[in-house]
Parts: structure tokens; C-alpha cells; sequence
């Protein structure tokens, strides 16, 4: 930096009185990829030792990796038991017509959702005076492809094994769902689009109640797929204001309230959650009257869950509560909003946005948590998984590796898009930030 | 303090300029922050439409005091009484006050989660309840009188440091509060920048709005000042019109700053 502010001035003096040289960016040296190669793979024997052990471990592993996923996987356990491991013994299934219903549902009200955010940043965009960007509907779709391809791979892996064109259809149905409500979505009337969010939790309602109510099951008979999403979410939308309660109850004035607080917080976090699965699932009928009519595994499940995690997502919460500034406290006292405003209106949306990180994390390792619910005898897609290798013709054949595959595929592919979409959020949420 | 002169303190302090209407009464106030007594014995009146500036040494209270107005902090002893309200521990009390008093910080303390035309409907609406085409309007007139008003739809963040405090005068001032209070108002800006955000205190003290304004601008003091309070070590040492105060000041204390600053 000094060193051509001074060849500047230099240049500047000898070749006075013409005009300074424009400076110059100093030059990145380009190399050739075979100069890539050698520099950075193999410019010592120990580099070329390294380079040639790793490299033939990792040409091993993904060639053992490939040759299950194609050879010697035996992916027609999958297939017979993809029903099952979407919904378990959604069953005696006289028919899968709920389940199905249920789904199209929940797809459609994701789409009016995604449809109404993109319709949001449009109109923040604009009203900022950011240029709005024009894109092809090619590119759109290949950044649709990029933000989703792990959903994009899980359809393609559940179409190409099961083998049979009916898959292929229902996900083509699924997918031209999504879209349509999402292109409805960016369409409906400013009065209407104004209440998305309404309807989308209708349909949410209407999901449920397909899958419930006039003769359906209620959750203590579902399992797959279904119930991880049904605990994931439940978890996640329940515990999230009570931890936020009982963050803002630990820094309450009132010392009642903080002791409560900080004694919940403290018990639940000095627990693992398979002993609060166990405590709600079995002790608790000891401590009951017999007489007492219960809620049974899924709800206790549920219940559990969903106090284990507000204990963490509450000590989140502080967190991005002290990392609000005291003087913005301030200036909302000085402009006269009551002390509830305060906190609605100016702490919390600050101090969340600092935590959406370790929220998310919290979040997902909720949703890997609710394969803990297979002890206690519910079946979600993980109890599942190891349940059917023991079913039937796939007895004693071994076929773990499969179905375990299978699952954590789903869960990478939910916990990643939580992920990104996390920080798609962030980043958005930090407009003009600095 | 000093007696060989007929210089009255407490006439200076107690009689209010401005129209010669009370707005606000402080009267035998102290504050302690723990063992450090911050304020000893307070004793100011401002008058309507007066325009107070109150300068001093770094730690001699200027801020603690102003900030007891609004009930940034709390007093200990004496009595505050804002346009007839007196300031008490009672949640409605104090809130009755804050409504009539704007402040405006060193810091700006603008909402970064907020568009800056957000950030000066919030309180109309929230406080006032206000309908928001009612609380717009005025926001933008505001924003037109601190001119501003092209910056509206942008985030605080994405301001210069003048213009984020021109926005934070014009929030104050949508609540359309009856007095204001400057907490050192540019001592955190870049010195290109003071002028614009000065510029907009003389237009709204020119308008009549009683001010209340620690700073360490003398020019500011001298041109606009009804009255200048000198503080020291939590005391009010002198108070006299900016003339009596730069010209001929009457305590050895206030000399010695004097000399130091000027």
C-alpha cells in the first residue's frame, strides 16, 4: 500500500506534466490448472505422500459409495415399504386417500407462503428504491434448483427406485402443486395476499383435521415420515414462545417470576431428553390417578419435546436479548412506549434476528431429537427404518444399511434446507444493516 | 459560592425566560449512583419556549440531569414537575411525561430494524395511536423540516451519521412534543456533519420549542441560548443569558473552563 502510493508519487514527479498514471492493481498471478495441481498437491514428497494416501481413500470410498448406491444396495426394501415409512400403519389403511389429501394441502399452503415472501421482498425492495432484478424463467429455475436440489434428489432417489411410474407421477403432481400456489400466491389480490398467512395456517387446520377428524386417526396412531414432521414442527412452533416467555421471565423485575424461570430452565437443562421421554411416557402414570384419563405416547411425546427445548431456546434468547444495545431501550422509554411496546416493538425483533443462527441449530437438532420418541414405542421414520428390515420377506437378510440410508437422507435433506433457508433469512432480515 | 459579587444564583436559575411561563420545575434535586453523588441539590426553572443550554466538565452531570427530566434515571430526592405533571414512580405518571418531553441522543439510538419513515411513525402510532396515513403525513413533514424527506424509506444503517440524527429530531419531534432534550447531539459526529443536525436545532428553537441542550458547542450556546447553566462536579455553579455567562462570568470555576475551552 505504501509502496505504490510512493511509486505514484514518483511516476507523478518524472513525467510531470502529463497527466499521473491511473494506479495500478497489483497482479494476481493466474496459474494453470496443472500449475494449480503442482503447487498445491504435490510441491514436497510429504504433499505427493499425502495427496496419493487421501486421494486413493477417497476414490475407495466413493467408489464403495457408488457401487451401493447402484450394485449391491438392495433398494427394493425402500420400495415395498415406502408407504410405510411415510406413514407406518397409517393403517390397517383401508385407505392412504387422508394421507394424501393432507400432503397436497400442506404443499399447497407452503406455496402461497413462499409466494407471498417473494412478493414481500419485491415490495421492500421497491419501496427502498433497489433495483428489482428480471430473470429469465430459466434462471429462475436454476436458482430455484440451487436452493432446493437436496428435495429435487430425495424425489428422484424415492421415483428411480420404486420403479414404477405411479411415484413418478404423484411427485410431479406434488411439485405442480407447490407451484401453482406459489404463482396464485404472487397473483391474489392485495387484500387477499394480505392474509396468506391466514390461509396458509387454514390449510395447515385443514391438513390436520383431513388426516383427524370425520372418522381419521389422531396422532397417537401415525408414524414415518409423517410423525417426525408432525413432532419436528410441533416441536419447533410451541417451544419457540415459550422459550422466548421464559427468556423474558428470567429478566423480568419481579423475582418470582425469575427464580420460576431460572429453576425451569436450569432443571429441564441439567436433563437429557431421553429421561424426560421416559419420565412422560412411564412415570407419569405413577403419579397419576388411575381413574385419570390421560393423553397417551405421541402427546406425552410432544409435550416433552417441547419443554426440553424452550428450556434451550430460552438461554438463545437471553442472549440475543443482552446483545441489544441499552440505548435502544432508551430511545423506546423516551418516546413513550409502554414497557411491553418496548419489548415487543424494539428488543425482541433486534435480539432474535442476532440468534436465528443458534435458534436454527436448536431447531435442528430438534428435529434429529424426534427420532429419540422410537424408544418409548413410537414409530417415526427412523423406528421405521429398522423395524421393516425385520418385516417379511426382508427378515434376517441384513438390510439396515438401506433403510438407515434412506433415512438420514430425509433427515440431512430437512436439516439442510432448514439450514439455508435460515440464512437466506438472515441475510434478508439484515437490510441496510451494518 | 462566591459572595463579594451581587450575583444571585438562585435568581438566575429559578426565573423562567422564554415567555415567562413555567414548563418545567426541578427543585432541590440530588441523584447518587450508588456512593457517587451524581447531582447535589438541582434547582432549575425553564420556561416556556425558552431555549437552555447546560455545559460543563465531562462527569459534572450535564447528562444525568437531563436524562431525571424523562425518567432516564431516577431521582432521589427533590421534585420534577413537567408542564404541571409532577414526576412520580407511577408507570402513568411517568409516561404522561415522556409523551410531552422528546429527547435526542448522542448516539442517535435509531431502531436499525426499522425504515427511518418507521422509525418516526412508530411512536405517533404506538403512543398516540394515531391512524397510520395521519402518522405518515406528519412523519414526512417532519422529515421535510429536518430536510430529509427523500431518506425515508431507507434503514438507518444505510445513513450518514448527520442525517441518522436529523432523522432521530424528527422522531422526537412527530410525537410533537412540547419541550425537547439534546444529549450532547453531535458530540458523535464527523465535524462536516454538525452543522446540518445544529442547523435543524436553531430552525426549531427559532419555532419556539423549549430546549433543554447539553453540548459542547459554544457558538451554539452564544447564538441560540436564552439562558447557559455551568455544572460542576454535580452542581449548577452559574446560570446567566450567554452574554452575562461568555463576557463576564462570576465564579473562579466557570472561568477556569472558560479559559480551557474558548
Amino acid at each position: 500500500m505504501a509502496d505504490t502510493t510512493a511509486d505514484r508519487d514518483m511516476a507523478a514527479e518524472t513525467a510531470m506534466p502529463g497527466p499521473p498514471d491511473p494506479p495500478e492493481r497489483p497482479q494476481v498471478a493466474r496459474l494453470t490448472p496443472m500449475e494449480w495441481v503442482r503447487e498445491n498437491l504435490f510441491s514436497t514428497w510429504y504433499d505427493t505422500l499425502m495427496t496419493v494416501v487421501f486421494g486413493a481413500g477417497l476414490v475407495f470410498a466413493i467408489y464403495r459409495g457408488l457401487r451401493f448406491l447402484f450394485v449391491t444396495g438392495r433398494w427394493e426394501i425402500i420400495d415395498r415399504n415406502m408407504t410405510n415409512l411415510m406413514v407406518w400403519l397409517w393403517p390397517n389403511r383401508p385407505d392412504l386417500l387422508r394421507p394424501w389429501v393432507a400432503l397436497f394441502l400442506m404443499v399447497a399452503a407452503v406455496g402461497l407462503l413462499a409466494g407471498r415472501a417473494v412478493r414481500v421482498a419485491a415490495t421492500v425492495a421497491e419501496e427502498a428504491g433497489e433495483p428489482i432484478e428480471e430473470l429469465s424463467w430459466r434462471e429462475n429455475a436454476l436458482r430455484v434448483l440451487g436452493r432446493f436440489w437436496p428435495f429435487v434428489m430425495l424425489l428422484v432417489f424415492i421415483g428411480w427406485y420404486s420403479g414404477s411410474p405411479e411415484t413418478w407421477l404423484m411427485e410431479l403432481l406434488v411439485v405442480v402443486d407447490l407451484l401453482a400456489f406459489r404463482a396464485l400466491a404472487l397473483r391474489l389480490p392485495k387484500a387477499v395476499a394480505d392474509r396468506t398467512g391466514l390461509i396458509a395456517g387454514l390449510l395447515f387446520l385443514a391438513a390436520f383435521g383431513t388426516l383427524t377428524w370425520f372418522g381419521g386417526h389422531g396422532w397417537d396412531d401415525w408414524g414415518g415420515l409423517m410423525l417426525t414432521i408432525f413432532l419436528a414442527a410441533g416441536g419447533i412452533i410451541l417451544s419457540f414462545p415459550l422459550g422466548v416467555g421464559l427468556a423474558l421471565g428470567r429478566r423480568s423485575s419481579f423475582p418470582i417470576v425469575r427464580t420460576i424461570c431460572v429453576t425451569y430452565i436450569e432443571l429441564i437443562r441439567g436433563v437429557p431428553l431421553i429421561t424426560l421421554l421416559f419420565m412422560a411416557s412411564i412415570m407419569l402414570g405413577f403419579f397419576l390417578p388411575s381413574d385419570f384419563n390421560s393423553p397417551a405416547g405421541v402427546t406425552r411425546a410432544l409435550v416433552a419435546i417441547i419443554l426440553f427445548t424452550a428450556a434451550y431456546v430460552a438461554e438463545i434468547v437471553r442472549g440475543g436479548l443482552q446483545s441489544v444495545p441499552q440505548g435502544q431501550i432508551e430511545a423506546a422509554q423516551a418516546v413513550g412506549l409502554s414497557p411491553l411496546k418496548q419489548t415487543r416493538l424494539i428488543v425482541l425483533p433486534q435480539a432474535l434476528r442476532n440468534v436465528i443462527p443458534a435458534l436454527v441449530g436448536q431447531f435442528i437438532s430438534l428435529l434429529k431429537d424426534t427420532s429419540l420418541v422410537a424408544i418409548i414405542g413410537q414409530f417415526e421414520i427412523l423406528g421405521v427404518a429398522r423395524r421393516i428390515t425385520n418385516q417379511g420377506d426382508f427378515a434376517g437378510q441384513g438390510l439396515l444399511a438401506e433403510t438407515l440410508f434412506f433415512a438420514a437422507l430425509v433427515y440431512w435433506v430437512l436439516a439442510y434446507t432448514m439450514s439455508r433457508e435460515s440464512q437466506r433469512l438472515e441475510k434478508r432480515l439484515g437490510v441496510g444493516e451494518r | 459560592m462566591s459572595t463579594e459579587t451581587n450575583y444571585d444564583l438562585t435568581r438566575a436559575a429559578m426565573e423562567p425566560g422564554g415567555t415567562g411561563e413555567v414548563m418545567i420545575e426541578i427543585h432541590d434535586m440530588d441523584k447518587w449512583f450508588g456512593d457517587f453523588q451524581a447531582l447535589k441539590d438541582i434547582n432549575l426553572v425553564v420556561g416556556k419556549q425558552e431555549v437552555v443550554v447546560v455545559i460543563g466538565p465531562s462527569g459534572s452531570g450535564k447528562s444525568t440531569l437531563i436524562r431525571c427530566i424523562n425518567r432516564l434515571e431516577k431521582h432521589d430526592e427533590g421534585t420534577i414537575v413537567v408542564d404541571g405533571v409532577e414526576m412520580s414512580d407511577d408507570l402513568k405518571n411517568i409516561q404522561e411525561i415522556r409523551r410531552e418531553v422528546g429527547m435526542v441522543f448522542q448516539s442517535f439510538n435509531l431502531f436499525p430494524h426499522l425504515t427511518v419513515l418507521d422509525n418516526v411513525t412508530l411512536a405517533p402510532r404506538q403512543v398516540r395511536n394515531w391512524p397510520k396515513a395521519k402518522a405518515e403525513e406528519e412523519a414526512m413533514s417532519q422529515l421535510e423540516r429536518v430536510k430529509i424527506p427523500e431518506q425515508a424509506p431507507k434503514y438507518p444503517g444505510q445513513l450518514s451519521g448527520g442525517q441518522q440524527q436529523r432523522v432521530a429530531i424528527a422522531r422526537a419531534l412527530a410525537m410533537q412534543p412540547k419541550v425537547m432534550l439534546f444529549d450532547e447531539p453531535t458530540s458523535a459526529l464527523d465535524p462536516e456533519m454538525i452543522k446540518e443536525v445544529l442547523d435543524a436545532m436553531v430552525e426549531l428553537a427559532e419555532s419556539g420549542m423549549t430546549m433543554i441542550v447539553v453540548t459542547h458547542e459554544m457558538g451554539f450556546a452564544r447564538a441560540v441560548a436564552d439562558r447557559v447553566v455551568f455544572m460542576a462536579d454535580g452542581q449548577i455553579v452559574e446560570v446567566g443569558t450567554p452574554e452575562h455567562f461568555f463576557e463576564n462570568p462570576q465564579e473562579e470555576r466557570t472561568k477556569l473552563f472558560l479559559s480551557q475551552i474558548l
